[in-house]
């Protein structure tokens, strides 16, 4: 499987925290599901802070017709 | 040894050698005496205070408006023709000061809005959680610098893909607009940022180039300029699908803030605590309410067997005949016939008496 960028961990995340406020939301899961929540949210905060944009500059010559 | 050529062979030579000379020369003057010929040649005088040179460009290369009066810089060939006149052949033409810059903007402006190229219901809004974006620029320009550091400070995991063209200039629009041709072919980037900083109106002028202006309208991929300050505004932006006010604005526009976004994860998390906390308040006091609501019905069945009860009892004491000789009244036992002897049992006491006399009612 492969891995989920942020922009699809932080989606996981709004639905997690979704559960919580939604008609499926069980007492007994709860727990369980606050962990998940909270493991994902400092994986998130940790790639946001170490995740660099990698910049490529084209070789191509625009200079030429 | 003396040349000796024939009229024809002279002026190629001339021409061969002109055109090395003279390769991409670039003149400022202003435009005089213009005309069209047949749809398809534009012919004027390019002209200064000491002296004037006739030019000629095909019409499908003037790509900016002009008219006599303005002043503008030509890049080009000079040549001389078959018939020995002197021409300069223009390969591409740009209005100088702002003034004339102004004027053709306003000129070239009318003629594509009625096209409907600037049309709002055409603009494609920006792509949601964008991951990878092309980026045409001048790689050596302060407005780049300014977007790719504004883009890293917020942002983390892009794909930035860069095409590296003038930003000012006759040679900027075809450089811009074979980069957008690449990226547009040969990148998968969901989004195009043309980013320029500030300038003079003359610096900025490219943005006004008719074919780049259209190639940015035809992009399959959305657009977005960043080209210049607040105030400026090109042909470009207005053929964007959206416009930046300045390179860091693009930047902005392009990328979440991650510390916002990190705050957001804190209090998303510190919201499901609550959140939790009163689902539970609320599952216990439903408890209560479903309990209370037990007792409530039991309560008012035993009160309702309590009633029956009590309504048998007042039945039962009614019929006591205890209750009736407290009346007054008397019960009678033994055999009713003359002589015969009955006792008579009243309230306090029992009487024995003899029958003396029988009668019917």
């Amino acid at each position: 499987m492969p891995q989920k960028n942020i922009n699809e961990k932080i989606d996981e995340l709004n639905e997690k925290v979704e559960w919580f406020y939604g008609e499926d939301f069980k007492l007994e899961e709860a727990s369980q599901k606050y962990k998940e929540a909270t493991k994902l949210a400092k994986e998130i905060e940790v790639d946001l802070k170490s995740l660099k944009n990698d910049i490529k500059i084209i070789e191509e010559d625009f200079t030429k017709e | 040894m003396e040349n000796k050529f024939s009229v024809s062979d002279f002026i190629v030579y001339c021409n061969q050698t002109l055109e090395y000379a003279y390769t991409g020369c670039i003149i400022e003057g202003e435009v005089s005496e213009m005309k069209t010929s047949q749809g398809k040649w534009v012919f004027f005088s390019l002209k200064d205070e000491g002296g004037s040179i006739d030019c000629f460009i095909p019409i499908w290369q003037l790509r900016i408006p002009i008219e006599d009066g303005m002043k503008v810089i030509v890049r080009g060939t000079p040549k001389i023709t078959n018939w020995g006149k002197f021409s300069f052949t223009v390969q591409a033409i740009m209005p100088v000061g702002q003034g004339n810059i102004k004027k053709s903007f306003e000129l070239l402006k009318k003629k594509l809005e009625r096209e409907g190229l600037f049309d709002p219901a055409k603009k494609r809004p920006l792509p949601k959680d964008i991951s990878k974006i092309g980026v045409i620029s001048s790689t050596q320009a302060a407005g780049y610098a300014d977007f790719i550091k504004i883009v890293n400070e917020r942002w983390g995991g892009l794909e930035i893909k860069v095409c590296h063209t003038q930003v000012q200039g006759l040679v900027a629009p075809d450089q811009i607009i074979r980069a957008l041709n690449y990226l547009n072919e040969h990148s998968a980037v969901e989004i195009i940022a043309i980013i320029r900083g500030g300038g003079s109106a003359d610096d900025l002028a490219c943005f006004n180039d008719e074919k780049l202006v259209r190639a940015i309208a035809a992009s399959k991929i959305p657009v977005i300029t960043g080209i210049g300050h607040e105030v400026d505004e090109s042909l470009s932006d207005l053929a964007a699908d959206v416009v930046a006010s300045t390179p860091s604005n693009a930047a902005q526009m392009l990328t979440k803030d991650k510390k916002a976004e990190i705050r957001n994860l804190h209090d998303n998390i510190s919201h499901i605590y609550t959140q939790i906390s009163s689902r539970v308040d609320l599952i216990i006091n439903d408890s209560k309410i479903k309990t209370l609501n037990i007792s409530t019905k039991i309560l008012s069945a035993i009160e309702l067997y309590e009633n029956k009860i009590e309504s048998f009892v007042n039945v039962l004491k009614s019929l006591n005949p205890e209750n009736i000789l407290k009346n007054g009244y008397a019960i009678i036992r033994g055999d009713i016939k003359v002589g015969g002897e009955i006792e008579i049992e009243m309230k306090s006491r029992k009487i024995n008496a003899n029958i003396t006399k029988v009668k019917e009612k």
